[in-house]
């Protein structure tokens, strides 16, 4: 199975052969092209462009991630899988307003169905959360009314601050007080775990895209600027509370990331080396993990979902099927 | 226009021949059409390969007693319908040219050649196949996906079935 190569350290990244040659002052490393999913670099790396050429034969996609760990941008080979159907598609769906809103609605609607999933989870956990999935539930049905992208993206802004009401509930950890979303910087550590998980959750679902035919670049629900990435954050969405966010809540509850792990930096707060590294560690067993998928009857891993979920949204661009996002049922 | 391969994938299923007239090609994680293509280049060497006519590109072409004879070669019979019915297009295509040539399905993996030659009847079959795959094209949705014996090991089965 291919495997995603994480690289924290400072050091040389080149191409050797047939393979992919790293050296740093913990050593050298070599890993074999074929094995290879996607590559994730938090060090400092140097590289060439003989290595790009590499990477653009195997179709392997880099993100890059700056000290802090915040995202910087992607190496997203040149595309293999070119249909001027699909794009035309999915422009067509980007500029007819009813069905750009249509499509936006699906995954907010996917990504609130989600929330309160997890919510529910840990209410069985014997949290009390009744109350914040009430309030979310009374939501819920202003998705279906609203009127524009605007007005849908103040809706999820809205049931996203019911939900962060439920961290501190969850987390009840007087290390790991929320108070509310702080972004650039993060402005404590529980912010600063989300920011981090939230990006590693859209690098995967960028790595995803470009195994499709799909165009990373015509979002419905977050805007099109004509040159950032944005389909990824709209798949995003449906997966950052079952992937990211479940994910937050254990690694705090089970003590694997600790305050040490978090350092000031920017005026804020972010993981420092250590931190990263463990947290992107239980996140890649997240993504291997795998559920029984009752359509496709065998069991598939969370980062298949995605694929999957892709596949979905295609058949709804082709006009073959509506798109359901998916909802966990467990 | 229609091609050989077209006619394949028809056989196979035909929301596939609708998916590749749009150029959604399968998932490619797929070591097997590597495979395919170096059986293809490696197998008969001493024989013309890879002819093109028009839209239809034909692996092997010989001669023999002044009798023209021309070859496909496939990996595994696994697909044979598909197989027959392709190189009985190329032959039919031929005919049209004016010439009237024999077929050979070749497997030098399984050192197996089966001879074919063209029938009224697969003439017949190959005309309807062919308005078929027309519809098929022009239709502006893929015909629905049907589990067949070939979906276990299809690039389309995750896109079909999610």
């Amino acid at each position: 199975m291919k495997r995603t190569l994480y690289i924290f350290s400072d050091g040389e990244i080149k191409r050797k052969g047939n393979t992919i040659y790293f050296e740093s002052s913990e050593g050298k490393k070599y890993v074999p092209i074929e094995n290879t999913q996607e590559i994730l670099i938090f060090g400092e790396v140097s590289l060439n462009k003989r290595l790009l050429e590499f990477l653009n034969e195997n179709e392997i996609v880099v993100h890059f991630f700056n000290y802090y760990g915040f995202y910087i941008g992607s190496f997203y080979p040149r595309e293999h899988l070119n249909s001027g159907y699909m794009i035309l598609k999915q422009a067509e769906h980007y500029l007819d307003t009813t069905k750009r809103l249509r499509l936006a609605k699906k995954f907010v609607w996917g990504a609130v169905k989600n929330i309160i999933k997890v919510l529910e989870y840990y209410i069985a956990r014997g949290k009390p959360l009744h109350e914040i999935v009430e309030r979310i539930a009374n939501l819920e049905p202003s998705i279906s009314i609203a009127n524009s992208v605007e007005n849908l993206m103040a809706i999820e802004g809205n049931i996203r601050d019911h939900y962060y009401d439920s961290f501190n509930i969850i987390i009840e950890n007087e290390n790991f007080t929320f108070e509310g979303r702080t972004r650039k910087p993060p402005k404590n550590m529980i912010n600063a775990l989300i920011s981090f998980s939230n990006s590693l959750v859209y690098v995967v679902c960028l790595s995803e895209i470009y195994h499709t035919h799909l165009d990373p670049r015509i979002g419905f629900l977050h805007s099109t600027n004509m040159r950032r990435f944005t389909l990824n954050l709209d798949v995003a969405e449906i997966f950052k509370p079952i992937i990211g966010d479940r994910l937050i809540f254990s690694v705090i509850n089970k003590g694997i990331i600790k305050p040490s792990h978090f350092e000031e930096k920017l005026n804020g707060i972010v993981l420092n080396e250590k931190g990263k590294q463990l947290f992107v560690q239980e996140f890649d067993e997240r993504l291997k993990t795998t559920i029984k998928h009752r359509k496709l009857g065998r069991h598939v891993s969370y980062r298949e979902l995605i694929r999957l979920e892709l596949y979905k949204l295609q058949k709804h661009l082709i006009g073959e099927e509506e798109y359901t996002p998916f909802v966990a049922w467990w | 226009m229609i091609t050989g391969t077209l006619i394949w994938y028809y056989y196979i299923c035909p929301r596939e021949v609708w998916l590749m007239s749009r150029q959604l090609t399968p998932w490619e994680e797929n070591p097997f059409i590597e495979l395919g293509r170096l059986i293809s280049q490696e197998s008969y060497e001493r024989d013309t390969k890879e002819v093109q006519i028009e839209n239809i590109v034909i692996d092997i072409v010989k001669t023999q007693d002044e009798e023209v004879i021309i070859g496909e070669v496939k990996k595994s019979s696994r697909f044979i319908k598909s197989a027959t019915m392709q190189l009985a297009f190329y032959l039919l295509k031929l005919k049209e040219y004016g010439i009237n040539a024999k077929g050979i399905l070749l497997f030098p993996k399984e050192k197996r050649r089966i001879p074919l030659s063209l029938t009224k009847e697969m003439e017949e079959k190959l005309n309807l196949a062919i308005d078929r795959i027309n519809q098929i094209i022009k239709s502006e949705t893929p015909p629905p996906a049907t589990k067949n014996r070939f979906c276990a090991k299809c690039g389309y089965r995750e896109f079909c079935w999610a």
